[in-house]
């Protein structure tokens, strides 16, 4: 076998795994998606695009999507703003910088559900540490009903996932960030260019491949994240932090309506890719090399 | 070089994206492999749990058989282990294997194992919307005709029938309205109130003496509990719910905005504590417990574990009567739960309906209550502790069937519980019924 060829041998064993893993389950979803099969019954009947149809009227699935978007465009703003402007103060390589990163990334370690439970005890409203913390700090005007107020309690799981994923991304920056030439920041210095132009200039252009994982990954990430709002609402109050990952749990395993699940996995996926798409469109418009 | 970097791209997108969608499919792939590939068969549904379906290949005597049993009450599993011993010792051929699913995973895990058979010959199920799903799934065998059956109290075991038929068997017995704490109530000179304006003047002698006068975990199981005992009365039809469903009546009718505005009025007195939204079960429970609140709004269920947390609690039961005592038809709400049936699929019936049925004997049934602080459904059980005899008084009342529990469809129970939340989020009660109604017509295709 010529070397080339053996090469390929290399791709299989992973290859096989995504397809077992992945395509099959996402092909499988796909053809669910047009049965209104119930997740239990031994047999069930195609309903054609039915479940599509009731999906685009459904009223749960439009308030789901709308929290989705609400919960990612905070994550997505946090996250990428406050790891980029912490990776910024970590890229230098000594101890203190080390030991930092390694701090941040501890939540990201975590287990969801751990991390979910911690929290929700902190967010409660009359024995939790936040709002004890700032009763103590004389802050008692900031106290909140974190998860209770319908909302808030969106924005507070949010602030939980980028808490928890923020070390994860300031690893991407800092190995982005560490990628740049020294000698072009050096050289955009003694132009005469002052810190906040080099950065515009220099840093964040060669940065947006990083930046561009960095937001799509959040962004997938923030539509994902199931584990977080199921431990600390449950999509509630009154559906105020319902996401579209709750909603196909319950119409999957809670309303026994799995082919409408399938559903709403398949549209989730168009979202998700779109998105995805348009972001990496618009962060592809500030690339370039040098 | 540009095309291929698009590519890359376009590769590290589709991985992602796949991944994100992978996680339901799998699911499925899931059943389909859990119906041992049956889902193929695209023909009409079985009918529910007949035992003509249930294999027959119970083991022959003298035939070692392992049957697998499987619920989600952790806290039990010492109780049961001591039992299971007793019952293999009974019977020597037959070993139980227990697995215990959490119950917020007992939905999605278990119910998904049952369907091949592979685990549950004896399994737990909920009753109301898992109950029907299960049943319509065709994975219940059928007990009608069982001897065992004559150690229940009747009726505490039709949440198990359907169509004639006992396809499952309700253990333990809850009452789901709220614990009072009794020492609270007589040093201010209380009695359990008798109609509304008697629960309203005892919740603002409660709070005048500085009390929390109804500890409310409106974040998780609060809604859910409270309703019940909160619509008994309002809406006295026990098919009340049954005819939301077929559309006959409307959250939008008075039966249920009154009881959305009583909420209303509970939470604008403030006779729940602070930001109950936020509060979840541990939290509420913590504030009965350490005496700040004088009413728990949880159920039966709880009384174990409040004693736990503290010794010295001195704890009865109170429903709030919504009505003028006049009108009150019920005094309080019961759910029979933890509902035993034997899986259509298994390989051992007759071996699972005998650890049923040795469950169901008055001595091993009252060693499970006081070992696990559950009453059951089995007749003449002597309970040892105060919080099982206090429960058992209850027995002679004119309780109701869960209300919640005859909601079948999941997210129409969803939309009920959350027009609560939306009341106590600051909706007004007609918004919030008008809001809920909207997820009921979708869900009953009006």
């Amino acid at each position: 076998m010529k070397p080339g060829k053996r090469l390929i041998l290399f791709f299989l064993p992973g290859t096989v795994l995504y397809l077992a893993l992945f395509v099959y389950p996402t092909l499988t979803g796909l053809y669910y998606s047009i049965t209104d099969w119930d997740g239990l019954s031994p047999s069930y009947r195609y309903v054609g695009a039915d479940n599509y149809a009731r999906l685009a009227e459904d009223i749960v699935f439009r308030k789901s999507f709308a929290n989705n978007l609400k919960f990612m465009l905070a994550v997505v703003l946090v996250q990428t703003a406050v790891s980029l402007a912490l990776a910024l103060q970590l890229t230098k390589k000594n101890k203190r910088t080390v030991a930092l990163r390694a701090l941040f990334f501890v939540p990201t370690v975590l287990s969801s559900v751990s991390v979910g439970f911690i929290w929700t005890f902190i967010y409660d409203p009359s024995l939790g540490a936040l709002n004890g913390l700032l009763e103590k700090l004389g802050l008692g005007a900031l106290t909140q009903n974190w998860l209770g107020d319908m909302n808030l309690a969106i924005f507070s799981v949010a602030a939980v996932q980028a808490w928890a994923h923020i070390g994860q991304m300031i690893v991407l920056y800092v190995a982005g960030l560490q990628a740049i030439p020294p000698e072009l920041l050096e050289a955009a210095r003694l132009d005469g260019g002052t810190r906040g132009q080099v950065f515009r200039k220099v840093t964040w252009p060669l940065l947006a491949p990083a930046a561009a994982i960095v937001v799509s990954y959040t962004t997938i990430q923030s539509f994902k994240a199931f584990d977080l709002v199921f431990t600390m609402t449950g999509g509630g109050p009154a559906y105020s932090t319902e996401i579209l990952s709750t909603f196909i749990y319950g119409a999957a395993f809670t309303n026994g309506t799995f082919g409408f699940a399938s559903a709403a996995s398949v549209v989730f996926l168009a979202l998700i890719s779109l998105i995805t798409y348009l972001q990496f469109r618009l962060l592809r418009a500030d690339r370039v090399s040098y | 070089m540009r095309y291929k970097r698009k590519l890359v791209n376009l590769l590290v997108a589709a991985t992602a994206l796949t991944a994100a969608l992978s996680a339901c499919g799998s699911t499925s792939g899931n059943g389909n492999s859990a119906n041992g590939g049956a889902p193929n068969d695209a023909s009409p549904s079985v009918s529910a749990g007949s035992s003509s379906e249930a294999p027959s290949s119970s083991a022959p005597s003298g035939e070692k058989a392992t049957i697998s049993f499987i619920h989600w009450r952790g806290e039990d599993a010492k109780a049961f282990d001591a039992i299971i011993g007793k019952f293999e010792r009974e019977n020597p051929n037959i070993t139980v294997e227990t697995q215990v699913f959490p119950s917020d995973q007992y939905q999605s895990t278990a119910q998904a194992k049952l369907a091949d058979g592979s685990v549950g010959d004896v399994f737990a199920s909920f009753p109301g919307a898992q109950f029907a799903s299960i049943a319509k799934a065709g994975l219940y065998a059928d007990l009608s005709g069982a001897a065992f059956l004559s150690n229940f109290l009747p009726s505490l075991i039709e949440a198990g029938q359907q169509d004639g038929k006992q396809l499952a068997v309700p253990y333990q017995l809850v009452y789901n309205i709220p614990i009072y704490n009794a020492d609270i109530f007589a040093k201010y000179g209380l009695e359990p109130p008798k109609d509304w304006d008697g629960f309203l003047a005892a919740a603002e002698k409660l709070k005048s003496e500085g009390l929390v006068p109804i500890a409310f975990p409106g974040a998780d199981i609060g809604p859910g509990q409270f309703m019940n005992p909160m619509v008994m009365n309002n809406a006295p039809d026990p098919d009340i719910f049954a005819k939301l469903e077929a559309g006959e009546t409307k959250l939008t009718d008075e039966w249920w905005v009154k009881t959305l505005s009583q909420f209303k009025e509970l939470s604008d007195k403030g006779y729940f504590q602070k930001d109950a939204l936020g509060t979840k079960d541990q939290g509420a429970g913590a504030l009965f417990a350490q005496g700040k609140a004088a009413i728990l709004a949880t159920g039966s269920y709880q009384l174990a574990q409040n004693k736990k947390n503290n010794p010295e609690l001195n704890q009865k039961l109170l429903a709030p009567i919504t009505v003028s005592e006049d009108q009150a038809v019920y005094e309080g709400i019961h759910t029979t739960t933890f509902m035993l049936g034997v899986n259509a699929k298994s390989k051992h019936p007759e071996e699972a309906k005998k650890f049923i049925e040795f469950l169901s004997r008055k001595d091993i049934a009252g060693e499970y209550a006081n070992a696990t602080g559950q009453n059951v459904t089995v007749k003449d059980v002597e309970y040892t502790s105060d919080e099982l005899k206090t429960v058992a008084e209850w027995t002679d009342k004119k309780t109701r069937f869960q209300p919640r529990f005859t909601i079948t469809n999941a997210e129409i129970q969803k939309a009920v519980t959350s027009s609560i939340q939306a009341v106590l989020g600051g909706k007004s009660p007609e918004q919030a019924a008008r809001e809920a109604q909207a997820i009921v017509d979708q869900q009953i295709g009006k």
